[in-house]
């Protein structure tokens, strides 16, 4: 992107360009390889004292407070002007300032112009601006949902200055500040941490890790975002303690730098504004070349340069489409309110249709695909390995909890383990309720409380004398409590941790109940269920326990848990169990139907690539069967190198490989795998991988919730985020939000946008058919000079009259087939208005209708006397004030009074047999393939469209003062039936070639007129 | 619903049967008068009440849609697409029929996304 700017303009904007290069980059920091005296040193601050008050006021003053500088906000006035003069609008204002044009000239040179042209163009200018403002509200109204996301509450921080501790706004903390967070703590900016107490972080909306990571002063990483030892700004703190000096602050911390860049992108234009776009070309092409030949034809016919130019430019004019306009923002609208209904949010009208586009859909796994809350997935125990339920409303399959060794492993999870239930939730269902505590523990109690009814009674029934917390040196956690028997005076030391040092220190294994010593054989089948449920990308704790011997610990011995005067050997192993944050529900379906639709889907993840496998798979990513190149290599014992990558469909990449890829090779990797996934990603690797498919020509969608989405987000054609979990940020930079955080929300959206894309093109050939029998009677006005068939004002009628109420429920139609079968457009192919279209509404229906018109008006005329043949050559005289004998076919003399009654007449007769072709118009426009008797009379607007058309028609024609007002006069029933036959000629001649297309897949006829 | 709409084209049919006799004697008598006179006054009346029924009929139609075609929209739209087969007017009833037996089903569904 940084190139193509340098080039088009070049200093200012490649300056630009290299910043947002540079913000691609991965993170600076380097603090965290630092001693911690080297990083006061840095700062100038203290590990005790911290700042003094002076420095930090000095640093708060260098380095601007300590907030992320909000995205640039357009003003209101700039995106109303946007809705003013944008795409389609542009067209019509083209159209008024040539009406304004033509009338000045008219002005200049007639005596008494007619007003005609200054009235379209006001017409004009009034539809634009009204529709600009119904298209400015419409987005007004989303965005004011998107303010009540915010979340105004000021942050606090803890800081330490001059060796005092003191409560300040996180705003005003500075760089080199000693600040202590604590578990719940929102961390106020990028720390490097310099003591901590059972510190643990929630970095997922960074990073994607639904785990918390703890934190330590030991640099354990190069990669900031991997060490232990930095906590970022605006992640949380779950549990501990930990005190750090601030490193980077606002902008400049980690978060900061994804919000510049998200903020920094430019996404380029919808799909449907290209095709708009290219809509407006064509219809320029085809306004300027009936325009200018008409005027050559004019100045050769020997009329003045100047009625040339009025002619030139009254062409250009009748060509512009008044009401589709309105029309395509209506359809839109109601797209978009269909879809709010189903709970997606669109921001933007145009990124309606954008969804139907897409072909290519990267999606984030925390929180999108997953439910971002570990839980109990499986258990080992008796030798076998058991699953649990993972499903959210607990609908899955249950275990045999009749096992003696199950009770065992249920009672050690309870007693073992710290998480609680928070208060005042006891009528929530279990999974719904909030806990406090580690994530694996909340699991852990979560699936206890499920299966063994309520932990607390458990943990009361045995109290707890002693404790030694998780740390990362043990690996484990231990308590120790009495019995549920008041009888037995004997300890029960129950402990858990990491599996293997937990099997280290057992020398019994629980199997049905029965103590049973372990054996090599026991090991071994332990080392494969471990291998296995890790395997399935799951966190794997080990749990142990041991009655303690009442001759050594009699009752009331006094546990010491610093240094540990009692056996932590010899235990018996009970069991394992495993967690895994698990799929939502919905989505595997809602995958499968992408695929379906054609839709390639692409993990995008910052979690490790086991885990994000096991999920890809689990969802149906990685579809049954398909292996990636680790899988054939290792079912075929050779080494990866021999693979051929071509052989295998699915792929996992992490992050550092995709570091060092070149571009090619990444195109290669998108181009040949149709299922990807991606590990260990940077927000600007996720932002690397949209541009790579979008390099290769597909339309993406991205779905994600963290601040780590949010660039890919408003990289992507259209950023999907989600309402519930998703950071504010997320929401900021995606065009559409998902409300109920339903991935399979989703699939509503392709289907919907790809049925208003068909719609649309139905809605447009409708309004453009009745152009030709709107231009064609200016046409022979000039040309044969006969009176003006159809004046302006009927014109208008029909435009922003009659045919609105069709073709906005065009959009109402029904799919013709299952439009979630067939493959995404090819944008480049596929167009909303092609030369098909136009071809079709222009030269094939637009042609008989205008000849229904024309057969209306020779009919009124020649039952008032006038024969078409003496019409011919008869404008001058007919438009002449001073004649007021003209004598027609019979000899009759009409004065000029009388002959633009007739005139009018006409005009209305003209403009009611376009109605009444206009309905034949509507039902053939409803399918593109299929006859309408397939496809049913369904669509009830449609129907009341077609009764409010002939009420208007009737209405203009018969109220009384219409004379006066619009020069419009009521027409005899008679005249009504004029254009009929070319009615039910229009319904015949599409229903032919419709039949035609579906007998004769891939023929001419589908080749030249579908369109 | 069908009988509403029914009673409505009686309605269309009688006012017809009534206005036009009118107009077509006016037409006469004035014929014999003057032949190049029209009576454009009951012409005004017809038409007037020609678009006012199409109009209420209209207005009728898309309330009647408030009432059931809505649901049709939202919930059938699957149901469409499964019995549209070269099914025509027929399937038309039969999908209608089954939305109007389906009606309660998804009431609650709507309260819930509320």
């Amino acid at each position: 992107m940084g190139d193509k700017d340098g080039k088009s303009s070049p200093s200012k904007k490649s300056k630009k360009g290299k910043d947002m290069d540079e913000l691609k980059k991965e993170v600076p920091i380097t603090e965290h390889k630092m001693s911690i005296e080297e990083c006061c040193r840095k700062f100038n601050t203290d590990i005790v004292q911290g700042l003094t008050n002076a420095k930090a006021a000095e640093f708060l003053i260098r380095d601007g407070p300590n907030c992320l500088t909000p995205p640039p906000t357009t003003p209101e006035w700039i995106k109303f002007c946007r809705q003013l003069f944008g795409g389609f609008s542009i067209l019509l204002w083209t159209g008024a300032i040539l009406c304004f044009l033509a009338y000045a000239i008219q002005a200049a040179t007639e005596d008494e112009p007619a007003g005609d042209n200054l009235y379209l163009g006001i017409v004009l200018s009034v539809v634009v601006v009204v529709t600009g403002c119904f298209s400015y509200f419409q987005e007004a109204k989303s965005s004011k949902i998107m303010e009540s996301f915010k979340n105004m509450v000021p942050q606090q921080a803890l800081v330490i200055r001059e060796g005092e501790k003191m409560t300040i706004n996180a705003e005003e903390v500075v760089a080199g500040d000693l600040v202590e967070v604590k578990g719940g703590d929102r961390i106020p900016a990028d720390l490097r941490v310099v003591s901590a107490h059972g510190c643990k972080v929630d970095n997922s909306s960074l990073t994607g890790e639904s785990e918390p990571q703890s934190r330590s002063p030991d640099c354990t990483h190069d990669n900031p975002l991997e060490t232990r030892n930095v906590a970022f700004f605006s992640t949380n703190c779950v549990e501990g303690t930990a005190r750090g000096i601030v490193v980077c602050t606002g902008d400049r911390t980690v978060m900061g730098r994804i919000a510049t860049l998200t903020s920094g992108l430019e996404s380029g234009k919808t799909p449907i504004a290209k095709e708009i776009e290219h809509f407006i070309h064509l219809i320029t092409g085809v306004a300027v070349f009936l325009g200018i030949t008409f005027f050559i034809l004019a100045v050769c016919l020997g009329y003045t340069w100047l009625e040339a130019v009025i002619f030139l430019i009254g062409i250009i004019v009748a060509n512009v489409p008044e009401g589709l306009l309105a029309t395509v923002t209506v359809c839109l609208t109601l797209t978009a309110k269909r879809m709010a209904k189903k709970n997606c949010l669109v921001k933007n009208l145009e990124a309606v249709e954008t969804l139907g586009s897409t072909s290519t859909i990267c999606s984030d796994k925390t929180g999108t695909l997953t439910q971002n809350r570990m839980t109990v997935a499986h258990m080992w125990f008796d030798n076998q390995i058991h699953e649990a339920d993972t499903t959210e409303d607990q609908s899955g399959a249950s275990f045999d909890k009749t096992s003696a060794s199950w009770a065992a492993l249920a009672r050690v999870a309870a007693l073992c383990n710290r998480a609680v239930f928070k208060a005042g939730q006891d009528q929530l269902p279990i999974l719904k309720r909030d806990t406090a505590g580690d994530a694996s523990e909340s699991a852990l109690l979560k699936c206890i409380e499920l299966s063994c009814g309520s932990v607390k009674q458990i943990r009361e029934k045995n109290k707890k004398v002693a404790e030694i917390p998780f740390n990362s040196t043990n690996k484990y956690q231990l308590s120790v409590h009495e019995t549920e028997d008041p009888n037995d005076n004997r300890y029960l030391l129950v402990m858990k941790g990491a599996p293997e040092r937990i099997l280290d220190r057992c020398t019994t294994i629980i199997i049905q109940g029965k103590e049973q010593p372990m054996d090599e054989e026991m090991k071994e089948s332990f080392q494969n269920a471990y291998m296995e449920l890790g395997g399935l990308g799951e966190r794997v704790l080990g749990f142990c326990h041991l009655l303690m011997p009442e001759d050594q610990y009699p009752k009331g011995f006094a546990f010491d848990c610093d240094d540990v005067n009692f056996t932590t050997e010899g235990l018996c192993f009970v069991g394992l169990m495993s967690m895994i944050d698990p799929p939502r529900a919905a989505v595997p379906d809602a995958v499968g139907k992408c695929r379906s639709a054609g839709i390639k889907v692409i993990m995008v993840t910052g979690d490790h690539p086991i885990t994000a496998k096991a999920i890809a798979k689990g969802v149906g990513i990685i579809s049954e069967g398909n292996e990636t190149v680790e899988d054939i290599a290792s079912r075929l014992n050779i080494p990866v190198s021999q693979v051929n990558p071509r052989d295998a469909k699915a792929c996992v990449i992490h992050g550092t490989d995709l570091k060092e890829l070149s571009q090619d090779q990444m195109d290669d990797i998108l181009r040949n795998h149709t299922e990807i996934v991606f590990a260990r990603t940077s927000p600007q690797q996720k932002l690397i991988i949209v541009e790579g498919c979008q390099r290769l020509g597909a339309i993406v969608a991205v779905t994600g919730d963290g601040v780590n989405d949010s660039p890919a987000l408003k990289k992507a054609d259209i950023g999907v985020a989600m309402g519930i979990s998703g950071s504010d940020v997320s929401k900021q930079a995606a065009d559409m939000i998902l409300l109920d955080d339903n991935f399979a929300s989703i699939v509503t959206g392709v289907e919907e946008g790809r049925l208003i894309f068909d719609n649309l093109k139905k809605s447009i050939a409708y309004t453009l058919t009745s152009n030709i029998p709107e231009i064609t009677p200016f046409l022979l006005f000039i040309i044969v000079n006969i009176p003006l068939p159809l004046g302006t004002i009927t014109i208008l009628c029909i435009d922003l009259g009659t045919d609105m109420v069709p073709a906005i429920s065009l959009a109402y139609e029904a799919a013709e087939s299952d439009i979630m079968k067939r493959q995404p457009r090819n944008p480049t192919r596929d167009k909303l208005v092609n030369e098909r279209l136009i071809s079709i509404a222009y030269g094939q229906i637009g042609m008989i209708q205008a000849l229904g018109g024309f057969f209306s008006y020779f009919v009124i005329l020649a039952e008032n006397g006038f024969l078409p043949s003496i019409l011919v050559g008869i404008r001058l005289n007919w438009d002449d004030r001073a004649c007021n004998d003209l004598e027609d076919s019979y000899g009759q003399q009409w004065t000029y009074e009388q002959r633009k009654i007739v005139e009018f007449t006409c005009h209305t007769a003209f403009f009611v047999s376009i109605v009444v072709v206009q309905w034949a118009d509507v039902i053939v426009c409803k399918t593109r393939r299929n006859s309408v008797f397939q496809q049913g009379m369904k669509n009830k607007i449609l129907i009341f469209g077609l009764f409010e058309e002939t009420a208007l028609a009737a209405f203009l024609s018969y109220t009384p003062g219409m004379d006066v007002a619009l020069r419009m006069f009521p027409l005899k029933p008679s005249w009504w039936f004029c254009a009929v036959p070319y009615s039910v000629l229009i319904f015949v001649y599409d229903e032919i070639r419709k039949l035609l297309i579906r007998r004769n897949p891939g023929g001419w006829v589908e080749r030249e007129t579908y369109y | 619903m069908e009988t509403i709409l029914f009673f409505l084209f009686s309605l269309l049919v009688y006012v017809a049967a009534v206005a036009d006799p009118s107009a077509e004697d006016g037409k006469k008598e004035k014929k014999e008068v003057d032949p190049f006179v029209y009576d454009y006054h009951s012409l005004r009346i017809c038409g007037l009440v020609f678009g006012v029924v199409l109009f209420a009929l209209g207005i009728l139609l898309i309330l009647s849609k408030s009432s059931y075609f809505s649901r049709k929209c939202r919930c059938c739209s699957n149901q469409e697409k499964k019995t549209k087969a070269p099914g025509d007017e027929e399937a038309t009833a039969e999908t209608l029929i089954v939305s109007k037996a389906k009606e309660p089903e998804p009431e609650p569904e709507a309260k819930a996304e509320n």
